[in-house]
């Protein structure tokens, strides 16, 4: 391979590189506004999870179960107060992602809910579990036939994924 | 008997959007629930659902050709630690809707092993379906479910088991003529 051949291929590489690099920016920046609308609400930060963005590269990569992006954010010790649930409502609200009500499963120390928004061709989910003083985000990006699983039992699908 | 698949569901979306307008007091039932469900899909979300739906698989087809007639589809499950939990008169505005002239009864099953009673209601506008409601009561268990748009109601069972919608089989239960 001669030299400008090299030089050609790495400039594909790169520039393949920074295109996956801004669409996964692009899919982070709506999840942090989730994240940011969460914080302010219920004044608090999420956890660090160490070597995450690893997780979420090999999620774009590998595709697991049918998840082409994957984000999480934990909060914990939260007061949740009494109107927790409205509360949260309005945050996802604030964020302002186009996000959309899906399912919602309430159990007596768990709610899971789960919102939906389209991006592109693709279809977003945003999974919030709430359990005593824990809020735990993730945002799914799914292809087809991952999807179909989830609208055949979206129900079943919410708390499966929370137990996961 | 009619075998309906649990659903518990909380709708966020507004009630007033809905074709059946749930009450208010079904909120209170969520406190003694030790599971409820919720399931949205207004025609927005049920568009890009029907997206996902594969074209070369014979059943998906069936059901995204369904859904592109239909304006929403809501379910609202409650599932109970005993019997009891509940009391007819929580669902009596939900019934009262349904005892209009606009819904007709179409399918009613109820067993007295099980204490289960399944309901399904057709509504008509100018001739045409304009929604189906089902309602199911068991002991320990109360499923709404309330499809807005133009179905047929055989097409229930293909849409059963589909966006939380428990499967309902009304040509096999009218079949064996247990209620009609």
């Amino acid at each position: 391979m001669g030299k400008t051949s090299k030089m050609k291929a790495t400039l594909i590489l790169a520039s393949v590189w920074m295109l996956s690099c801004v669409a996964m920016q692009g899919a982070e920046r709506g999840f942090d506004d989730v994240v940011r609308a969460i914080s302010e609400q219920f004044h608090t930060r999420p956890l660090h999870i160490p070597f995450f963005g690893l997780v979420s590269f090999a999620a774009a990569v590998a595709h697991p179960a049918g998840v082409k992006h994957l984000d999480l954010a934990v909060f914990q010790d939260l007061n949740l107060g009494d109107h927790w649930s409205r509360d949260l409502a309005q945050a996802i609200r604030m964020a302002d992602g186009g996000w959309e009500p899906f399912v919602r499963v309430h159990r007596p120390a768990e709610t899971v809910l789960v919102y939906i928004t389209q991006e592109r061709s693709d279809c977003k989910l945003l999974v919030v579990t709430v359990e005593t003083g824990e809020v735990t985000v993730v945002e799914l990006k799914l292809n087809p036939e991952a999807m179909q699983v989830w609208l055949q039992a979206p129900d079943a699908e919410a708390v499966r994924n929370v137990s996961r | 008997m009619i075998k309906i698949a649990l659903i518990t569901c909380i709708v966020f979306a507004p009630l007033g959007a809905q074709e059946i307008k749930l009450p208010p007091n079904l909120d209170r039932l969520a406190a003694k629930a030790t599971e409820v469900v919720d399931v949205t899909m207004d025609a927005n979300l049920l568009q890009l659902a029907s997206r996902f739906l594969s074209d070369k698989d014979p059943d998906d087809a069936h059901v995204k050709k369904i859904v592109g007639g239909l304006k929403g589809i809501y379910v609202r499950s409650f599932e109970f630690e005993k019997p009891g939990e509940y009391q007819e008169s929580d669902i009596d505005s939900v019934r009262t809707q349904l005892h209009t002239p606009a819904w007709s009864r179409i399918v009613g099953v109820r067993s007295l092993k099980s204490g289960e009673n399944s309901e399904v209601y057709l509504k008509t506008e100018n001739g045409k379906i304009g929604g189906l409601a089902i309602l199911v009561t068991e002991p320990k268990q109360l499923t709404i479910v309330s499809i807005e748009g133009t179905i047929d109601p055989d097409q229930l069972n293909e849409l059963g088991g589909h966006f939380g919608i428990p499967k309902v089989d009304t040509r096999k239960e009218t079949g064996h003529g247990k209620d009609q």
